[in-house]
């Protein structure tokens, strides 16, 4: 079957493209969205510091359409969309970050134990990993949060935190595990390995050195498409009832906050959208840029 | 003392590779799609024993009496071991019957799961046919095209469209829809002909993913069919590009795209599940999202259950279906 493109679910099952966008200029492509992707994060970080209102005060009358003083108007009770997009922005891309490494951790630990373990733990570790693929992704997010329930919390984290990165982790793993798994079964028949173990290496000095660095490009390449699968998900589960807790500044709390006014008061629910989608557009360059860089190591 | 001969290194032999014939292949398709499917029902009944404490208390709260919290244990099944349990729900699953409903009148959870899946199967279905129209359209002129602009401005296209979020679209799509007063903003139909007219809006949205991935999978498909031989032959004969478009390229860069369809039925499960909240269709987006905010764990889990297993269907069917239609892809063993 012909490696296919994608940035999206269908990538999980491993049809890795080799690189297309950015085919032809992979340094523009990863330059445009490193730095798109820069910019939001500076603004997360710096725009709730000093935007002289806060994310959760109530600042001015409901409703108020995109003005100087508030660039992208004010939602259904007045707070300032603005500031809200951006201290929403500090979760999504936290979500982002703490989700995708956890998994990728896990996932590829078990992938590569898998596949030099012997047969009993391979197929369990495997066949679980299938199943969890088998599930709609969102089905059985949605269905973790559910019994983990969305009240849970420590320290001050927004209700729904903990809820939310159980149920990425638990339902992402498995595709790194069947990548690192398959990273490490084909890097095994490839010559340097067989040269490394002509010369006497210890199987452990192999797996270190030569397999470990080798299966992690792989994976690393798969976290940047990877992370446009968690914020998008992380996104949309405030309109399923689950995720972030309101009133919580997040992303899909902000814009399902606005939908019911979408005809007069678009501004709530697309202005946020629209970082939301640079975010993934800048992730989504950078991707290409990523896979067009390594894709012949994939292939 | 005679010097004994090293003992021979063990020669690594690759393990023989021996070509299975289609019926062997299909077949062990088909069991692995058995043992996953098994997984499947595994994870799904772990799903509320996994969890931490009762699910019973959880959905009762804390105040409920011991008599409630045994009745809702018996309704579902948690009652004796764990293995016990198993095998009553397995016997179920096997069955059909996949427990009732703890709101909305006991119901069965079918009788909720099946109703909903047939809405989400009409958007996927329509979604399917605007997206494999409009990819293949997209991609196989990127792919044919010898000019750079419109190559790389389709591309473009697909890219932000791809990495857009589809209920963004939805929204985009709604609030069009709203202004010009085109198709009805959100709900479902009374009959057959009346829902295409509440179905076409969620579709373009969910083609809004879809679309891309076709038109990337025909392109790259077109580019690699252009490169071969018969191809080359073809335009030595002087055959007419349209000609050699229609007749040659397009069809034998099909397979691939249409194989692409049953790949990404999860991934499409799992955008309609939003695509309908933002519509507010009564599919099984909808259902879930009731059976969470009523802690209805029979009919999650039972919702889970059903659209795994159909993602199993879906992807073993696309998977023999190529097979069997393109040799080339027997994988040898």
């Amino acid at each position: 079957m012909t490696a296919v493109a994608g940035a999206s679910p269908e990538f999980r099952r491993l049809r890795i493209p080799t690189g297309r966008v950015a085919a032809k200029r992979p340094g523009l492509a990863a330059t445009v969205g490193g730095c798109l992707l820069a910019l939001i994060a500076l603004a997360c970080i710096f725009v709730p510091i000093f935007w002289h209102y806060s994310a959760e005060a109530i600042v001015a009358p409901a409703l108020q359409g995109p003005s100087l003083a508030h660039p992208f108007g004010t939602d259904t009770v007045g707070r300032d969309v603005f500031v809200r997009t951006f201290a929403g922005g500090r979760v999504d891309l936290a979500v982002i970050a703490i989700a995708v490494l956890v998994s990728a951790a896990i996932g590829s630990l078990l992938g590569v134990v898998a596949a030099s373990s012997g047969r009993w733990v391979d197929a369990v570790v495997m066949r679980t990993a299938d199943a969890i693929i088998a599930f709609p992704f969102m089905v059985l997010v949605l269905a973790i949060v559910l019994l983990v329930g969305t009240e849970a919390t420590v320290w001050s984290l927004p209700p729904g935190l903990i809820s939310l990165l159980a149920a990425i982790i638990v339902t992402d793993w498995a595709v790194y595990a069947r990548l690192a798994r398959g990273q490490t079964l084909s890097l095994r028949q490839r010559d340097f390995v067989t040269a490394a173990r002509v010369l006497g290496f210890s199987s452990s000095r192999i797996v270190v050195r030569h397999l470990l660095p080798n299966v992690v490009s792989a994976v690393g390449a798969y976290m940047v498409t990877d992370a446009i699968l968690a914020v998008v998900t992380t996104a949309s589960l405030p309109f399923l009832g689950a995720g972030i807790q309101p009133p919580a500044p997040e992303w899909g709390v902000i814009m399902y906050g606005g939908a019911t006014v979408l005809q007069t008061a678009w501004w709530i629910t697309l202005l946020p959208g629209a970082v939301l989608a640079a975010t993934a557009i800048a992730l989504s360059l950078l991707a290409d840029a990523v896979l067009a860089k390594i894709g012949g190591a994939l292939r | 003392m005679a010097v004994q001969a090293a003992p021979a290194p063990p020669v690594t032999q690759r393990p023989r590779r021996r070509r299975r014939g289609v019926i062997a292949q299909v077949g062990v398709r088909l069991g692995q799609m058995v043992v996953v499917t098994f997984a499947v029902v595994v994870i799904t009944f772990l799903l509320v024993h996994l969890v931490p404490g009762d699910p019973a208390r959880s959905i009762l709260g804390q105040r409920a009496t011991p008599e409630a919290i045994a009745e809702l244990h018996k309704q579902l099944h948690l009652n004796g071991s764990i293995l016990t349990q198993f095998w009553t729900f397995l016997q179920h699953a096997l069955t059909g019957d996949l427990g009732s409903s703890l709101v909305a009148g006991s119901l069965p959870v079918t009788s909720v799961v099946f109703p909903a899946l047939r809405v989400t199967l009409a958007v996927i279905g329509c979604t399917a046919v605007i997206s494999v129209a409009a990819g293949l359209a997209m991609g196989v002129t990127s792919g044919v095209s010898r000019s750079g602009v419109v190559d790389s401005g389709l591309r473009a296209i697909m890219m932000v469209l791809l990495a857009t979020p589809p209920f963004l679209i939805g929204f985009l799509l709604l609030l069009f829809a709203l202004q010009t007063g085109a198709a009805p903003a959100g709900g479902w139909g009374t009959g057959a002909l009346d829902d295409v007219r509440y179905l076409w809006l969620p579709s373009i949205a969910l083609s809004a993913y879809l679309a891309p991935v076709i038109a990337r999978a025909a392109r790259q498909s077109v580019q690699e069919t252009l490169g071969q031989d018969f191809v080359e032959a073809a335009i030595s004969r002087g055959l007419p590009t349209r000609t050699l478009v229609f007749r040659h390229v397009i069809p034998n860069s099909l397979l691939p795209v249409i194989s692409l369809l049953g790949y990404n039925m999860g991934a499409l499960i799992g955008g309609a599940v939003i695509i309908e909240a933002v519509f507010n269709l009564p599919g099984i987006g909808s259902a879930l999202v009731s059976a969470v905010s009523a802690r209805d764990y029979p009919v999650v889990q039972g919702a889970a259950l059903v659209t795994a297993v159909l993602v199993i269907l879906v992807n073993s069917l696309s998977d023999v279906a190529y097979q069997l239609a393109d040799p080339r892809t027997r994988v040898q063993s």
